[in-house]
């Protein structure tokens, strides 16, 4: 707790002094509430399994999610644990005991007529998130029941309410104050989008639902105390999200330079004209009732928990992309690449990069191969890299075959192209390919066939003159003979093999 | 047993016969189940016997009103868990019996069914006066019905509930054998909610043995109630209560009568009748000492702060839009703001008891009067608690470093109810609510302290209306309590 207070405030001032240049002599404090779908098997209060967009309305849903009178909640505990993984990941202190309360509402997707949230005593408090070198306080982490969804058809005006959300587990997780522009705040999101999807509490997917943000602004002038904040709800994508805080910077400036006051109000976005509006003012906000839950009691979250959570909890982004910086050299861009690249499995791309470096092989050439030839050759054939057909196993040997001398960089890339021109050829070894393409230049396995003795006489017939001024002392002629056998052996001869060779055989034959 | 079940003509049990001769003037049943047909004899606990179910509790092949208007088209798709219990161990479940609306009420008079009224009649009044046309009387509340019916020999036994005393006020008012569990014993799941941290599943009978051979078929851990006590608890309480008393006989047996259960406001007929009953204990060797119970005043005011701030809550789904009969707005406009429409709903629907209660239980839960009202009333609640700690004997299972007090009692034994059956008609009017509330004073520490408590009727003559005596355990010492009320039972 004191060490975080300590090393949060010196942050939270120095930050203050940033300047922005859209908007000079102002500053602007931001603050997130993300609501994150957890990705979990049921709900969180019952047995009913979770749904995706693609369930037809109302076939998720018991007794308990539609609260018909005398049922009871049952918490699930996996949706706990998936809890438990974000608060270590945000570095967030989980507390011993937590507990459930109701917030009551009335509206016609709220089934009991209130949403049962950790009010009182959420199950983690604190916490920090590294966005380009700053941390981003979180405040608190709480679990709660998601709400069914409204439908509202304007032209008959009626709502359709499908209750497959209904009950839904959600984190609820709530930053300081801490950004301090909108791009800030877009850093925020896709950083915690990335968390929680590497540990895989939450598919985050804004567009989909199963990430939605409320925002906190507020504007000041420099040197003074923060303003008055106003909270925009739900936008649903990384880029509302920029364009909402962007519209409310423009009005709280054009407000207080009219000399007026900024009210503390809710406001919605308005995602044709990309503006916000009002909701509803600080007055009419809602007395929501907070009451303990008298069903659940109290979640104790036992030590060994937590340390088995600690201990089972896979690599997070951050420190994926300090091993690929630190271990392999790669700039912290090449490794968002390897980073961001959607992969069936978690860090899917990176696991592939890793095989690749696998037994020494040199981490440049493997990066090369793999981001520059093999991705950028997919992605002109419109190919996801989820899709990609060659193993790792199979790039590996290309980079071995590469480092070794035995496939000149002219050559892999046509070894490649052959790998991914049939399924076929995707399977065989790349050596084997190489070997039936004629693409090897070395003498150990490829040269046998390749005859230099041979491709040698043949120049020297082919080029009786050139042989001549040769041996009249011309040296530099011997490069054009030496283009020739290359040319010849598509590049599979070594040159300096050839050129000792021709050396040798034009001494000998005309002493 | 099945001998004297279908002893009767047509296979029609004595409690059928009871219920189509008696029930038109008891109004106890609001829904009868028709008559099972004949099946086997089987060695199950309960085979064939009659049991009525409270209309709170959830049956699937029955309507569950909660004796609200806006349930009364209300057919749960499940049975609870209590009514699957009964019928997998033979039970005939007869039909669901009145109550107040949702359970808030001491006299049953706040039904959308009607009151419940009592089936007692005093034996001279019989001579000049058809049973029909008696003296009407509450039967109590909330679970009038369940009392009435088991007074009136129309079910074996009936399952009730209690959230403050709804369970030993009407078996007191009936002159019936009335348990309320300790809190978590009996499964919650399919029992329409009023005060979740309060309600209990209740059981009532005409004698202690058959009172306790129905718990004892219900006393299971359900995994679908979150406050159902875990097998291990159950058993740790169980050996604590052995610990404190064997049960083997009243010469080690330590009674608690606690002072401030006996008020000036208290009746005559009431304490005449409780202060025989303990001399008598005492004469056959039960050790009876006086105790303090001090926090006892304060508890009526914490319960009725809590109870109703958890029902306005549970209250909420009502609205009209998924449960409770819409009423449509008389409004011209086409399209009322949804408000407007819960607002016409709930307050048509809604009886004027439940309106009250969910009016005080919205404001101790505003924000402005939380602290006040309902975090003092918590607070209240552990000081009960506390109190009951520090005179029982038995050790608080839920308390890790209370040690046991060797010089506690065992039980404690109170009267049930302050006075005997109000009449009915005096009360129809309602026009002191305060009044009903008052008959709670007695049985509402046991329900903050979620301790067992039953209520036995004392002997009396047949003149005389009915009067139960109530004991109270430590949590889990519900044998204990049995036990006493059947050595009670045992001195009529």
């Amino acid at each position: 707790m004191l060490l975080r207070s300590c090393t949060r405030l010196p942050t939270r001032y120095i930050s203050r002094q940033f300047h922005d240049g859209r908007w000079p002599g102002w500053e602007v404090v931001i603050g997130i509430e993300t609501h994150a779908q957890i990705k979990s098997k049921q709900k969180l209060f019952s047995s009913t399994p979770t749904s995706s967009l693609k369930d037809a309305p109302n076939v998720n849903v018991s007794v308990f999610d539609a609260a018909f009178p005398g049922t009871l909640p049952r918490l699930n505990e996996e949706c706990v644990d998936l809890a438990l993984r974000t608060a270590v990941a945000l570095n967030s202190d989980i507390q011993p005991q937590s507990s459930f309360d109701r917030k009551h509402y009335f509206y016609p997707d709220l089934p009991a007529g209130y949403q049962i949230t950790q009010h009182y005593e959420p199950i983690a408090q604190g916490g920090t998130v590294s966005v380009g070198g700053r941390a981003i306080g979180i405040k608190q982490i709480q679990l709660e029941q998601d709400t069914a969804k409204t439908t509202f058809n304007p032209r008959t005006r009626t709502s359709s309410i499908d209750l497959n959300r209904a009950g839904t587990a959600l984190l609820e997780i709530v930053t300081e104050p801490d950004m301090r522009s909108p791009e800030e705040a877009a850093a925020y999101v896709r950083a915690l989008q990335a968390i929680l999807r590497a540990i895989g509490a939450s598919d985050g997917n804004m567009e989909a639902g199963s990430l939605r943000c409320d925002v906190n602004v507020s504007m000041n002038r420099v040197g003074e105390p923060p303003g008055t904040r106003c909270e925009i709800k739900n936008l649903n994508s990384v880029k509302f999200m920029q364009s909402a805080i962007i519209s409310e910077i423009e009005r709280h400036k054009a407000l207080y330079s009219n000399g007026a006051k900024v009210p503390q109000e809710t406001r919605g976005f308005n995602q044709d004209t990309f503006e916000t509006f009002s909701m509803r003012s600080k007055e009419d906000a809602p007395d929501y009732r907070y009451m303990p839950d008298p069903n659940l009691g109290i979640l104790e979250i036992p030590p060994q928990r937590v340390e088995h959570i600690r201990n089972t909890l896979p690599e997070l982004p951050w420190q994926v992309r300090a091993r690929l910086t630190t271990a392999y050299g790669l700039a912290e861009k090449e490794a968002d690449v390897l980073l961001n690249l959607d992969t069936e499995e978690q860090y899917g791309a990176v696991a592939y990069f890793d095989r690749v470096c696998a037994s020494g092989r040199n981490p440049r050439i493997a990066f090369n191969w793999m981001v520059h030839e093999l991705l950028g050759r997919l992605n002109a054939a419109s190919v996801a890299f989820s899709d990609n057909p060659i193993s790792s196993e199979h790039l590996a040997e290309l980079v071995s075959l590469v480092e070794n001398g035995r496939l000149t960089g002219a050559s892999a890339k046509i070894l490649l192209k052959h790998m991914l021109s049939s399924p076929h050829n995707s399977r065989r070894s790349p050596t084997e390919l190489a070997e039936s393409l004629s693409l090897l230049s070395d003498a150990s396995s490829a040269s046998a066939e390749l005859d230099l003795d041979a491709l040698c006489t043949r120049a020297m017939n082919a080029l009786p003159s050139e042989c001549a001024a040769y041996r009249a002392g011309h040296q530099g002629v011997l490069n054009k003979i030496i283009g020739w056998v290359m040319k010849e052996s598509k590049g599979r001869a070594d040159s300096k093999k050839v050129r000792e060779l021709l050396v040798e055989i034009l001494k000998d034959k005309y002493p | 047993m099945r001998g004297n079940v279908m002893s009767h003509s047509r296979n029609l049990s004595s409690w059928r016969q009871a219920i189509q001769t008696k029930n038109a003037s008891v109004n106890a049943f609001v829904h009868i189940s028709p008559p099972p047909h004949p099946w086997p004899e089987s060695k199950l606990p309960l085979d064939g016997l009659a049991v009525a179910v409270k209309d709170m509790i959830c049956t699937a092949d029955m309507p569950t009103t909660s004796s609200s208007a806006l349930l009364q088209q209300f057919h749960p798709p499940f049975d609870a868990t209590v009514v699957r219990l009964l019928r997998e161990h033979g039970a005939d479940i007869v039909g669901k019996v009145n109550c107040d609306e949702f359970g808030m009420g001491s006299l049953n008079v706040h039904s959308v069914h009607g009151p419940v009224v009592n089936p007692f009649q005093a034996a001279s009044a019989a001579s000049s006066t058809v049973w029909d046309e008696r003296e009407r009387r509450s039967a109590g509340g909330s679970s009038g019905g369940s009392a009435a019916a088991v007074a009136a020999s129309m079910c074996y036994a009936a399952l009730s509930t209690d959230t403050g005393g709804s369970t030993r006020l009407p078996a007191s008012y009936c002159g019936v054998v009335g348990l309320k569990p300790s809190y978590g014993l009996l499964s919650r799941w399919g029992v329409i909610s009023f005060a979740d941290s309060l309600d209990c599943v209740g059981v009532m009978a005409n004698s202690v043995d058959a009172t306790r051979r129905v718990f004892g078929v219900l006393d299971v851990y359900d995994e679908q109630d979150p406050t159902s006590a875990p097998p291990e608890t159950r058993q740790k309480a169980k050996e604590a209560a052995r610990q404190s008393w064997s049960g083997a006989s009243l010469s080690s047996l330590r009674i608690g009568v606690p002072q401030e259960y006996f008020p000036q406001e208290l009746s005559t007929e009431v304490s005449g009748p409780v202060q025989r009953a303990m001399k008598e204990l005492q004469m056959r060797g039960a050790t009876i000492l006086p105790v303090s119970l001090p926090t006892t005043p304060y508890a009526l005011s914490a319960y009725y702060v809590l109870s109703s701030a958890e029902a306005s809550s549970n209250m909420a789904r009502y609205d009209g839009v998924r449960y409770g009969t819409q009423i449509p707005s008389s409004s011209e406009d086409r399209f009322p703001n949804t408000a407007a429409r819960y607002a016409v709903t709930r307050s048509v629907g809604f009886g004027s008891e439940v309106q009250r209660r969910i009016l005080l239980g919205t404001y101790a839960l505003s924000a402005d009067a939380f602290d006040n009202y309902f975090l003092q009333a918590q607070r209240v609640r552990q000081l009960i608690k506390d109190d009951f700690n520090r005179v029982l004997r038995a050790v608080d299972v839920f308390s890790r470093d209370v040690p046991a007090t060797t010089d506690g009692v065992d039980v404690l034994i109170h009267p049930s109810a302050m006075r005997t059956a109000p009449p009915l008609d005096f009360e129809a009017g309602s026009s002191n609510s305060l009044d009903a509330y008052v008959q709670d004073v007695l049985t509402v520490p046991a329900s903050l302290a979620g301790l067992p408590a039953l209520s036995v009727p004392l002997r009396r003559t047949a003149d005389e209306w009915p009067v139960g005596i109530s004991i109270v355990g430590q949590w889990g010492a519900d044998d204990t309590v049995l036990r006493v009320g059947e050595l009670i039972e045992s001195m009529q």
